[in-house]
């Protein structure tokens, strides 16, 4: 099953990047350019990954989400993770990469204020 | 009186990295069903994690080119315990398998960490030219 990504910007200019299906060894390069893809088209930036469709995460997915976090963090950017499910709240509480991303019950909370 | 204990197994075999993550999550899928488990069920949430970290390193590693041999793969259930078998033709892997978490930064090398954490029992051995994996979890 490979991971579909869809990006948008929201309001306040943050880029919304929406991958749906499993996060996994198979699906972690297409978030990876998918973000690499926005970054250049936008620069510098914010982003927030929008976990809802995402039914599965593993340490591969984690991986693109830390270079995508290292990426836009070198340029001044920054990373929020939104409405992750259980399966992913377990993954990143066991890594202990809950205290690295902030992660939010839903995109519009991790929208405010970013 | 008759065990009225609801068992489970599910065999498969393949070679391709997205027809193996799909077969062993459908099996889980199954099991659930089986079982009468929900998909929030967290012992087996944990062991699905545990098996989608071994099975994609199978698939990733397990499967050299010039190999023939498919991946073997197998997962039952006894009413209290989990076990899922998995066979491969890649390199033996006993240097990964007491590696520490990495720190914060590293976008790698997390899979057996967190295998060993999620599984009551992680075992490995190297038969001839082939990687034995077992996972096991009481649910």
């Amino acid at each position: 099953m490979a991971l579909e990504v869809e990006t948008r910007q929201a309001d306040n200019g943050v880029t919304v990047v929406a991958p749906t299906g499993r996060l996994d060894v198979a699906g972690a390069p297409a978030l990876k350019e998918a973000i690499s893809e926005a970054a250049k088209k936008v620069g510098p930036h914010r982003v927030v990954i929008d976990m809802e469709g995402v039914s599965f995460v593993d340490s591969t997915g984690l991986g693109s989400v830390i270079a995508a976090l290292k990426q836009l963090r070198s340029s001044q950017g920054d990373l929020r993770l939104a409405a992750p499910n259980q399966q992913a709240r377990v993954v990143l509480e066991l890594t202990t990469l809950d205290q690295v991303f902030p992660y939010y019950a839903t995109v519009e909370e991790a929208l405010t204020g970013f | 009186m008759g065990s009225d204990r609801k068992t489970f197994e599910f065999h498969a075999t393949f070679s391709e990295l997205d027809e193996g993550l799909d077969m062993m999550h459908l099996s889980i899928q199954r099991l659930r069903k089986a079982v009468g488990r929900g998909d929030d069920d967290g012992p087996l949430l944990l062991f699905e994690t545990a098996l989608g970290e071994i099975g994609g390193n199978v698939l990733t590693h397990g499967n050299p080119p010039g190999v023939e041999r498919p991946i073997e793969y197998e997962l039952r259930f006894d009413g209290e315990v989990v076990v899922a078998l998995l066979s491969d033709s890649g390199l033996p892997a006993h240097e990964h398998l007491s590696r520490d978490m990495p720190d914060h930064e590293s976008e790698s090398g997390r899979g057996l960490a967190m295998a060993r954490s999620l599984l009551d029992e992680l075992g490995y051995e190297r038969d001839g030219d082939v990687n034995r994996w077992r996972l096991v979890k009481r649910l």
